[in-house]
This record gives C-alpha cells, structure tokens and sequence, in this order.
C-alpha cells in the first residue's frame, strides 16, 4: 500500500454519504465521494483509487453496470458494493461480475471496514 | 492419471522442470493460502449465519423477511466465494459446483421472491355483492361482512368495498418501492427510528393524489349510498384489510376505522386507512407475525353510519373460557367505537348460550347517577335485545364454524345491524415464560452436578450417557442414548436420530453438529468442559441445554417443562418462506468424507457445498508439499548440533528479519517458525537410544552424525532418500521426511482463528514386509488417538489429523509428532515381537508424557538463555 490511493464511495444518498464521509475521516481513511456513477467515473480519471464502494441502486447507470464501467478504465479496481432491499441474486451477479464483496444496507460498519481493509490488501497485492 | 505420470517422472527425473524456483514456489504458496484462508472465513460466514437463521426459526420468536433476506443472502454469497476459492486451489478441479450452486441459489430465490399473482378487477363492488370468495379484492372484514349480509334476518349497513385492485390502482410499484425501500433500513428497535419512517411512509399515502377515474367512482358510489338514505349522511370508513382474522392472527385494532365522514372528506379519510397499514403498531405487529408488508393489502369499506341507540361487542363464546356456556356481551349506548378501543365503560352481561339466553350474571357500569348495581336495572339492553343479540351470535357462529367476536348496533327503530363479524382466536395457553431457563422447578430438587457450555440447540431430555471417542463405537450406539463426544463433527450426525440429547466437550452453536440437533429438535450441549470425564457409560442423566445444566438421573419435573413452545410465526408467510428455504440450505447429505457419495455432484443443499468445499480445500492444503516439487537449490542446509541432514525453505516469514537471504545455512534458533520449533522441539527431546539400523539402507551412517559442514551443497548431496525438507513461514509448516523406505510427512497452520489451525501427519511404508508394516502403523495410530488424533489407518498408511483447537494445544501435538518420527524407526527391528512392540509402546507414551510435562516448564526459563 505504498502508493497512496484512496477508496471511492459511489452513492446517490446524500445522507449515507455524508454519515460514511465521517466514519471514514474518524478512521483516518483517505476518501472521495460521488454521487452518481459519471461522477464516480470522473473521480477514477483524476486521482489513485483502489477501492470502490458502491451502492447498486441508483438512478442512472446502477452500481453494477457501474462497476463494469469503472473496470474498464481500471480493470484491477476492487469494488464491495452496497445494496438495501435488493433481491437475493444482486449481490451473485454481483460477485460474478467481478466484485471483490458485498455488504447489506443498513451498514455494519464493522463489517464494512474490515472489507475495505482485505479490499486494499488484495488491491495492494496485485503490484508486485 | 496425470498427477500419477506426474509422480513418476518426478521420481524418475527429479531435477524435471517442473521445479520451481524459490520465488515462484513462494508467490504459489502465498497466493494458495490466502484463497484457503478465505475459504476458510467464508465457511465461518456461511454456517453461522445458517446458525442464525436456524436458530430464530426454531425458536418460536419472531423474525423479520428482512432478517431472512440477509441471512440468505449471506449465505449465498459467502458459499459461492468457497466455490471460488476451491476452484483457484484446485486449478478448476470442481468446476461442476458451480452449476450446482446456480440450481440451488435460483431455487432458493423463487422461494424469496415468490410474488403473488395479482387480477385486476373492478375499483368498488357492492357490499350486498360481497361472498368470502372475494376476500382478496375486498378484505377479510368486508369479505365476511357481505357474506352474512346474505343470511337470512341478519342485516348490515347499505355501503360498498373499496378494492385491492383500487389500491394497487392508487399506489403505484413506485411508491410500493419507495415504501419498501424505507422499511428495509428502519430499524425495529429503535422506536424514534420507527416512527419517524412510518411518518414519511405515510406521508408518501397522504400526498399521492387519488387517480381521477378512482376518485370518481368513490364519490359516484357515495352519491348513491346518500341517494337511498338521507341528504347530508355520513359514512363509516373501515380498514379491511387481507389476511386479518385468520388461523389465530387477528389484527385486531391495528388499522383505522373513521365514523362520521362526510362526504367532502371521503377522499382524504380513504387515504388515510390505506396510510394505516402503514402505522407503527401495525408494522411492529405483521413483523412479530410474520407478515411482509406486501403479504397485505389493504381494502376499504364504506358504510352508512347507523343511527344508533345502543351498540357494542358480543363473543358467542366467553373468550376467558375454554367451551364456556355462556356468551359475553358488552354494551353501550350510541355507537360502538368505545367498547372496541376500550375506551368507554361498558355494561357486561354473561348469557346462557341455550333458550332462553337467560343472564347468568350482569355488570352495570355505565354511569346511572351513582347507582351501579339496582336490582331492577337492565343496564344498556332490554331482554329482547339481549335474546335477538343471543339468536344472532349463535346464527352467525354456526355459519362461519367457529366461535365470532361481533359488533353490532341498535338503531333508533330497534332493528339490529352487524358491523363486523370475526372469529375468537382459540385461546392457547403459554406456558410460563421462564420455565425453560429455570434451572429446577422444586427447591428441594437436586441441582445440577455439570453446568456451562454453549447451548448449540435447546430443550430437555434424559437417557443413558453413551461416550462415543472412536468410529467403532458408532454401530453400539442404543437408540435413545445420550451422545457425548468431545468434538462435534459431522461425523456423528447419523447418530442423531437415534440420539436423545448431544454432549460435547468443544464446539458451537454454529457448527455441522448444532445445524442437525436443530434440525432434529434435539437438545444440545457444546464446549461443556470435562463432560468426557466426569459423565459414564450407562448413567441415566436429564439435560437442560437451554439452562446449560445436566443431572443425575431421570428428573421428570424438568421434562415436565418441556412444552413445546407457541409458534407466534406459525403459518405466516415469511415463516412459509423461511421452511421452504431451509430445505435448499441446511440439510447436510454429505457427513462421511470416506464415502463414495462424498462428491460435489452428491451437493444438494448449500450446506453440503460448504462441507464439500472445507474438506477439499483441506486436502489440497494437505498436498501442497506433495505436488509442489521445489528446487533444491532454494533449500538453507539447518546447521548446529542437529541429528541428519535437514533442509528448510522460507515460504514467507518463516526466517528472523535479518538473515543473510545468501546464506546457504540457517541455525535453528533462526527460525521463527512456531509449528516448525515445536516439531523440532520433538525431534530433539530425546537422544535417539535404539539400535542403529542396518546401515545398508543408506541412512546409518548419517544418523547422529553432527554436521557442522554448512558449505556441503545440497544439489549435489547424497539425493533425496536422505534428506528431510522442511517448507515453512512463520504459522505454516510442512515437512517431508524420507527414510530408507519410510515415508512420513507433517503439515501445520497455526493461527489464532481456530478454523484455520490444523495439523496432520501421514505415515506410510517402513523398511519390513507389509505385515510388519501394518503392525508399526497400527502402534502409531493408537498412540496418536491417544493424544486425540483423528486417525484413518488403511493397511500401512496413516494419516491422522487434528483441527480447530488453540495454537499451543497443536505445538504440543506438533511435538508428539516430532517424537514419533524420530524414534518410531527403532521399531524396524522388533515388529515381529510382541512384547517388544508393547514395551516400545509404553515407553513412547512415557516419554511423550515426560517431554509434554517438561515443556510446561521450560517455558519459564527459556527466556535466560540468549
């Protein structure tokens, strides 16, 4: 983890972003948000980022076509994606589609960070 | 066949090119073990949360879909990633898993996402219209309403039902998913949190305008109810919602009823009975139930108000009473709202239920002045009332088959309409409370001789202590027995039908074991420690799991206990979802890996997968050193005062920070490999003591020479018959030892985390004829089952196993086994004497005993020396 990249979160709920936006600053974790995908896309171009959390209901393009994009520009991009009331096969499709994990709205943050953490690490792993 | 060909051009052309270089041999490994240690986790994952949602199901609680949703879910996701992670393991070995998962998830997800068939029909029907076929448009309530309008005598009030079908017309999918969306993040416990999203839920009812045609037709409709009565009329405006009053569920007053609308505020008071089924009460109680939000949909009745004189509630059955004979009516005057919120006082009189329905016993409470019980006063209702109210219950029970909770009104003419009509849920009596976690009923009782442990599954029940240590013992097994084992594998889960109550010195709720106690309904008793020793064969003991107790003998006043709980999901459809579900998850087919059926395509449920997957994961783990073939120029020659010629290969951290990379040596002291010191520890306990072997097979003339030469270079040494390689990294620890002709190999993970943490030994071959052999791998096996080895023996190969127990529990078997393959040579020698075997046998054990107790001390004082 010596280059220094930071972990992007994708959501268009300002709330939720702004409640992660201070877990994540408590943390010490270097952070971006977006709101919606083309903004996340735009965040991608500018800066060093590892991880991507996202949030799979959105309007516009949805965290998994999102994913799919970003992986694009950045085919090692390791993304935990975040779902509410979604059905079961979200979070396989997602996985299948290449996301590193999934977490379930509401967040344990626990969980939540413990997923960046590994994210990183496999993220980190990858440089060599 | 091609790992066959593989091993034989190995042992043919050892320097083939399938060697890797020591950095290739080290990502391999890294990349190998961290795919098993997710695999590992995600197995941790998936069978804890199975756990969870086993444990709700059967608990008799209630639960939430959402709770289901992400326990499923969970589990889902964290068996496809064991799925993933055996496939890089194995290089795609078990690729068939995969269309398997696919079947079960998609199965799995028709059960949850299961959506009920809607037909579309009109907005409003006509109450006198309504039969109970037509629940589903018209609500539980209206339903039964304009069922008994029908009965011959019975009268309701003139009005029609506002349909689902309107509703479904009124909230459109966008605002259902609006709504869902919010429930999904609400937090039950929280009741600021409960109330504040039931306030935007209803907000989003209450600011949806009508549709313009809906809207129409509701005022058109009350038009014509105003046409047949009087100018200026008002309405009652009752919730009816689906699935209320039915198999003990009743919904009673938890959604809202408005009297006295008038015509301008139809619109608005429709909105707000829809918006009701979102009130707190309302979704606190479906979700206690087990009922999802789309599981109801709410109709609406609209019915002329009765003008009336006296109103109230009669129960065809006094409710208080199992087959009381007498009915109960509560009674006051103008309409009913009060005595159905309990808000008014009401009159009460008890009634026969035969002719003459005479009153057995009257209550006035209703204001009179201060006169509360004159002698001559009927209270609310005349006797004629009281009979016709009597006749009417009794009409209305016989047609619905079931006793009926009524409420009705007198009106000014004396005529008698019938507002509601629902049925007495059957009283069932719970038993109290705490009687499950009351450690004895009597205190004069004997109290428990064991407690503690995890309660992996609860309930109480007695038999015969039956301790079970070796697979032997399975077929013994009597039926009815209590099982008490010191690990709770999967192993013995075909005893648990036989089985009146499992006992195990380790484990957790979670594990193979808990999942089938459950499933069996059979109390469990995990991690209670000492069980093993303190209970015997053939005592009759009770065991109370919930309450993590056990005592002597057959105690019926506990067993007494024992009722079986009330179900409050029973019947719902979440607790539907939920049964269905489990069927694809927790059944576990595959228990015996040395069967022929233990094979992915055996998988039918996802707890098979991940049994599957754990067993595969471990055994591609196992052959790591086996198939991985290093090239020996990687290898530091380990130097000091050491018997034989020992090799070591860093995989990753096994060395201390520092070491010369270039150094063709390494002393013992610099490794930091703790499986790797505790086998050493082992080796090096004793002074080999026996004969020395025939030198002929190569090894003698090495045995105990010290070998201070560290330049010797280990590609061109005396080749691999005489070498011994140890691969390791600082929790990880693999060694093969070759012998002349024996062939031994010791395998380690120690970790914190007691899933990761195992340690195996395989044994095979030995300079003698296969008798012989037998007998020498017979000797080790019994010693190692001693130390609680899991051990297979199949003619003269071993392999014994040990996981999940604490990191210095496994150094110590990690020494046992370094002791055996150091000494068990000597038994070369004597394998065709008897005597000599068993005294070879108790001197093992002696010294295993000996360097076990010494290290406990030693412990102490290694520090001093540096």
């Amino acid at each position: 983890m010596d280059r220094k990249c930071k972990i992007m979160l994708v959501d268009d709920e300002l709330n939720f972003r702004e409640i992660m936006a201070k877990f994540f600053q408590r943390r010490k974790i270097d952070f971006e948000t977006a709101g919606s995908c083309l903004e996340g896309l735009d965040l991608l171009g500018q800066g060093c980022f590892d991880v991507v959390v996202m949030d799979v209901s959105m309007p516009g393009l949805d965290g998994i076509e999102c994913m799919a994009e970003m992986k694009k520009v950045q085919p090692d991009l390791e993304v935990i994606i975040l779902t509410g009331h979604a059905s079961l096969n979200v979070g396989i499709n997602g996985m299948k589609k290449g996301a590193f994990d999934y977490c379930l709205k509401p967040v344990d943050f626990d969980e939540l960070l413990e997923k960046i953490v590994l994210a990183k690490e496999k993220a980190a792993a990858k440089d060599y | 066949m091609h790992r066959i060909f593989a091993a034989i051009k190995q042992t043919l052309f050892p320097e083939s090119k399938s060697s890797a270089s020591p950095e290739e041999l080290r990502i391999a490994f890294a990349k190998r073990y961290t795919h098993f240690r997710s695999l590992l986790t995600a197995n941790n994952n998936a069978l804890q949360a199975m756990a969870e949602l086993e444990k709700v199901y059967y608990s008799g609680e209630s639960y939430r879909m959402a709770f289901v949703r992400s326990k499923i879910s969970t589990i889902l996701i964290n068996v496809y990633k064991m799925i993933r992670n055996i496939l890089a393991m194995s290089d795609g070995k078990y690729k068939e898993l995969e269309p398997i998962f696919d079947k079960i998830s998609n199965d799995i997800s028709e059960i949850v996402e299961r959506k009920r068939n809607f037909q579309q029909g009109p907005f409003i029907l006509e109450l006198n219209e309504v039969r109970r076929k037509d629940k589903d448009e018209a609500g539980e309530k209206m339903a039964n309403l304009g069922e008994l309008a029908a009965l011959p005598g019975i009268m309701v009030p003139p009005g029609f039902v506002v349909t689902a079908s309107a509703t479904r017309h009124f909230l459109t999918p966008d605002h259902i998913a609006e709504i869902n969306r919010l429930l999904q993040v609400l937090d039950p416990d929280n009741l600021d949190d409960l109330y504040s999203a039931c306030e935007k839920m209803q907000n989003i009812v209450m600011n949806t305008p009508l549709p313009p045609d809906l809207e129409e037709s509701l005022h058109l409709h009350v038009n014509r109810l105003e046409a047949g009565s009087h100018p200026g009329c008002k309405v009652a405006l009752r919730s009816s919602a689906q699935g209320e009053d039915t198999a003990g569920v009743s919904f009673a007053g938890l959604y809202s009823t408005f009297l006295d609308i008038d015509k301008s505020m139809i619109s608005e008071s429709y909105k707000k009975v829809i918006a009701s089924k979102y009130g707190p009460r309302a979704i606190a109680y479906r979700r206690k139930r087990g009922y999802r939000h789309e599981d109801i949909e709410m109709c609406v009745g609209c019915l002329l108000m009765v003008d009336a004189l006296v109103s109230g509630v009669v129960y065809s059955r006094d409710p208080e009473e199992e087959n009381s004979a007498v009915m109960r009516i509560n009674a006051t005057s103008g309409i009913a709202r009060g005595v159905v919120d309990g808000t008014t006082v009401t009159d009460l009189y008890l009634v026969s239920r035969t002719q003459p329905f005479s009153v057995v016993y009257r209550e006035m409470r209703q204001g009179r002045g201060t006169g509360r019980e004159h002698a001559a006063d009927t209270g609310s209702l005349t006797v004629k009332q009281i009979q016709r109210l009597a006749e009417t219950a009794l009409q209305l029970e016989s047609h619905f088959g079931q006793a009926q909770d009524i409420e009705w009104s007198f009106d000014r003419q004396g005529d008698l309409y019938i507002l509601q009509s629902r049925p007495i849920p059957a009283s069932r009596k719970e038993p109290a409370q705490n009687a499950v976690e009351a450690t004895g009923p009597s205190e004069t009782a004997e109290p428990p001789f064991l407690t503690g442990g995890i309660c992996a599954s609860g309930g109480i029940a007695s038999g015969e202590v039956f301790l079970v240590d070796s697979e032997e013992q399975i077929q013994k097994f009597p039926k009815g027995g209590v099982l008490v084992i010191r690990h709770p594998l999967p192993e013995w889960a075909p005893l648990l039908g036989r089985a009146a109550a499992v006992i195990a010195e380790n484990g957790s709720e979670a594990g193979h074991l808990a999942t089938v106690s459950r499933e069996f309904g059979i109390p469990a008793l995990f991690s209670l420690d000492g069980a093993m020793k303190v209970l015997v064969n053939g005592q009759t003991i009770t065991i109370n799991s919930s309450a993590r107790a056990v005592y002597k003998g057959r105690r019926e006043d506990l067993l007494r206990l024992n009722i079986v709980k009330r179900d409050i999901m029973a019947g719902s459809p979440v607790q539907r979802i939920v049964t269905e579900s489990l069927q694809y998850i927790t059944p576990l087919n595959l228990n015996d890996p040395a069967s022929t059926h233990f094979k992915s395509t055996w998988c039918e449920t996802l707890h098979d997968i991940t049994r599957f997957c754990h067993e595969k994961s471990v055994s591609e783990m196992f052959n790591y050193g086996k198939e991985h073939h290093f090239d020996k120029g990687a290898a530091k020659r380990l130097v000091g005062d050491v018997p034989l010629e020992w090799w070591v290969i860093d995989l990753a951290d096994g060395f201390r920070p520092g070491l010369d990379s270039k150094d063709k040596s390494v002393r013992v002291e610099d490794i930091v490999s703790v499986p790797m010191q505790a086998i050493w520890h082992g080796i090096s306990a004793f002074p080999w003591e026996g004969p020395p072997p025939i030198s002929a097979r190569g090894f003698g003339s090495i045995i105990f020479q010290s070998t201070m030469r560290p330049d010797l270079d280990p590609s061109v040494a005396s080749g691999l018959t005489t070498k011994n390689y140890f691969l390791v990294s600082q929790n990880f620890c693999n060694l093969s030892v070759r012998l002349g002709y024996h062939y031994a190999m010791i395998e380690a993970y120690l970790s914190d985390l007691l899933t990761e943490s195992y340690v195996t030994f395989r044994f095979k071959g030995g300079a003698a004829d296969m008798r012989r052999k037998a007998v020498r791998a017979r000797l080790l096996a019994d010693i190692l089952k001693r130390y609680d080895f899991r051990v297979e023996l199949r003619s003269d190969a071993l392999l014994a196993r040990i996981k999940k127990q604490p990191v210095e529990y496994l150094e110590q078997r990690l020494q046992i086994l370094g002791y055996l393959i150091t000494h068990a040579r000597q038994l070369d020698m004597v394998m065709n004497q008897p005597e000599a075997v068993e005294q070879y046998r108790n001197k093992f054990i002696q010294d295993i005993d000996e360097m076990l107790s010494r290290k406990s001390t030693l412990t102490i004082e290694e520090p001093s020396h540096g």
